[in-house]
């Protein structure tokens, strides 16, 4: 018996934070249960109906919907258990209280089988009823909240302007809103339920997803890509940033994955009218660049006369800073056409170690001019890989550049290419000025240049390595960099093994 | 040299024109001057030069159909022509412009933008 004093208003506190008026339902054939229910529970804020039979009891739960049922077991006509299989059918919602007038342990076993919430045997207390009552309002109240939520859920992520896509482990398709739906052109409503390649066709979207669902427990990794999807409207792609994770449960199982899709096409519009409008002006800037040199260098030959030292000293400055102008719009050029991914389509098979010599004869007059020794270290006859010729000469060019420009006088610069069972790669050494730890981080950003004691008259743009980390990352490969002041920097490039096999 | 040399100049570009044509005459050459494809045509055929400095980007008439107008030329095809190919813009190596300049007819190249000195030794080279 329970004799908690403080239960006493546990309904109507519970009901208080209902916002509804819990509806019950009193089948029972003993008239004196029924009344003293009624009573007690309307006193508590309940809404109580009563039935004297189950089939008077089950016409009233058709005809409107009960939140609780007290419900006896032994009535004439239709038995308790009848009627509580037939509500757990038909309003699994409902929550059933069973009134016994015996409480076995089998029969509360079977009821609670069969569905019901909990049982009362007879002869009960009031407080007994309220503790019960109050318990089935408080589990209605946690359930209402979850169907809240996710309805909330639902409404938030459909109004959602990104797509949503989530499937179970078995690549079925559980939720898809409107957006997504949208994005893949897809008109029919009921998707849910279907294997996504029935609706997706892009194969590296479901590639993502088979990879995020594979996923061992052990790792956790987003995947994110760049999508191009036919658009029906425009004859242009729409671009769309996919980002996929897998979705797991608390022991790490995987149940599925979440995708969400970003239309980025206007932001690579955008980006495009940057490129081309950077490329644009970096060639309206060269050809007359050009000329002026041609000019300066006709006037500092006297050929428009004569002059004086002075003249020729300014003259042959504003030269030099006019040269840096035309190595500046050219590397624009460079990072325009590598952003705008023009340049790096076309791949062949390139000998490493012959385009290393192409590139060191090249540089030998500078090196020379400075009294550097530029050399190529002997390591195998032919190193191949696939990438784009033009692209990786670049890289080479930069960096042996730069390991001149940044290098004292009587300094040694070292290249060399070698290959491992998983990549080829090329090293450019050098004993120059080195580059801090500080500024290690930023070497690759874009218009970032080391500036010291040493380095102040050093003309450079700081675009050299911005573009070899474009170039680089274009082929899959990877960076490395050593460097130790007033010892020298190595630069090591990898590209993997599945790039340079054809 | 008993009589100078004359040497067509052709670009868009009037100050480089203006610039190359100061410094061959300087050289001692004589210099004539088109600033497009067809009025470098009329020009070759008129005046018939030694040797044609030409720029491949140009209005009307580029330059690789100039340098194909010439070579296929019995009359004019002993012309020298010396590119001033622009193509090698971004990059800063030769093998690019090299190829470039190898499938075409012309008979020498240089890559824009141009180092003056060395085209002028290019042009000493090609009309001893």
């Amino acid at each position: 018996m329970a004799t908690d004093n403080s239960s006493k208003n546990s309904i109507k506190d519970s009901v208080k934070d209902v916002f509804f008026q819990p509806r019950v339902l009193v089948v029972d054939d003993e008239v004196r249960i029924q009344k003293a229910c009624q009573r007690l529970l309307t006193e508590e804020g309940c809404d109580v109906e009563v039935a004297q039979d189950g089939i008077k009891g089950l016409k009233m739960i058709d005809e409107k919907h009960f939140d609780i049922i007290l419900l006896d077991l032994m009535m004439p006509g239709m038995s308790g258990l009848d009627v509580l299989t037939d509500v757990k059918s038909r309003h699994p919602d409902t929550v059933v209280i069973i009134i016994t007038g015996y409480a076995t342990l089998e029969h509360s076993i079977e009821t609670m089988k069969k569905g019901a919430f909990d049982f009362l045997s007879k002869p009960f207390s009031p407080t007994e009823l309220r503790l019960v009552i109050a318990k089935a309002i408080e589990s209605i109240r946690t359930l209402q909240d979850i169907a809240t939520e996710k309805s909330r859920m639902r409404v938030m992520i459909n109004t959602l302007s990104n797509g949503v896509l989530t499937t179970d482990n078995q690549q079925r398709i559980a939720l898809a809103n409107p957006a997504f739906l949208k994005m893949i052109g897809c008109r029919k409503t009921s998707v849910i339920g279907h294997k996504v390649f029935e609706f997706i066709k892009d194969t590296r979207l479901l590639d993502m997803i088979d990879q995020a669902i594979q996923q061992p427990a052990n790792t956790f990794a987003e995947i994110t890509d760049e999508i191009a999807m036919p658009f029906s409207k425009e004859d242009q792609d729409m671009i769309i940033g996919v980002r996929c994770i897998p979705f797991r449960d608390r022991l790490n199982r995987n149940l599925g994955s979440i995708t969400v899709f970003n239309d980025i096409t206007a932001l690579k519009k955008i980006d495009q009218l940057k490129s081309d409008f950077v490329s644009m002006v970096a060639h309206e800037i060269k050809s007359p660049l050009n000329s002026i040199l041609m000019q300066l260098n006709v006037v500092l030959d006297g050929l428009a006369g004569d002059l004086t030292k002075k003249q020729k000293d300014i003259l042959q400055r504003t030269s030099e800073r006019i040269k840096s102008l035309t190595i500046l719009s050219g590397e624009l050029l460079d990072l325009s056409k590598i952003e705008s991914g023009l340049i790096n389509q076309e791949r062949e098979q390139l000998d490493l170690i012959e385009l290393i010599k192409g590139q060191v004869e090249f540089y030998r007059d500078k090196a020379d001019a400075k009294s550097i020794l530029l050399t190529v270290k002997k390591t195998k006859k032919e190193i191949y890989m696939l990438g784009n010729r033009i692209n990786i000469e670049e890289v080479m060019s930069n960096l042996i550049s730069n390991a001149i420009r940044y290098s004292p006088s009587g300094g040694q610069i070292t290249v060399w290419a070698d290959e491992k069972s998983d990549c080829a790669k090329i090293v450019v050494s050098d004993t120059g000025f080195g580059i801090g730890q500080k500024e290690l981080e930023h070497i690759f950003d874009r218009f970032f240049r080391v500036k010291n004691e040493t380095t102040r008259y050093i003309n450079g743009t700081g675009l050299g390595l911005s573009i070899v980390k474009s170039i680089v990352d274009a082929h899959h490969g990877t960076i490395e960099v050593e460097s130790e002041i007033d010892k020298g920097s190595c630069f090591s490039i990898y590209f993997p093994r599945s790039e340079y096999k054809i | 040299m008993s009589e100078k040399q004359l040497i067509l100049v052709v670009d868009d570009d009037p100050d480089l024109v203006e610039a190359v044509s100061m410094k061959l005459e300087a050289l001692e050459y004589r210099v004539a001057t088109a600033y497009d494809g067809e009025e470098a045509m009329e020009k070759i055929k008129e005046e018939k030069p030694v040797l044609v400095i030409l720029d491949v980007m140009m209005p009307r008439k580029n330059g690789w159909e100039v340098c194909d107008d010439i070579k296929n030329n019995d009359d004019l095809k002993s012309i020298i022509i010396v590119l001033l190919t622009a193509v090698a813009d971004s990059v800063k190596t030769t093998s690019y412009t090299h190829h470039d300049g190898k499938t075409t007819l012309a008979d020498d190249y240089i890559p824009k933008p141009i180092d003056l000195d060395k085209l002028m030794e290019i042009v000493k080279d090609h009309c001893q």
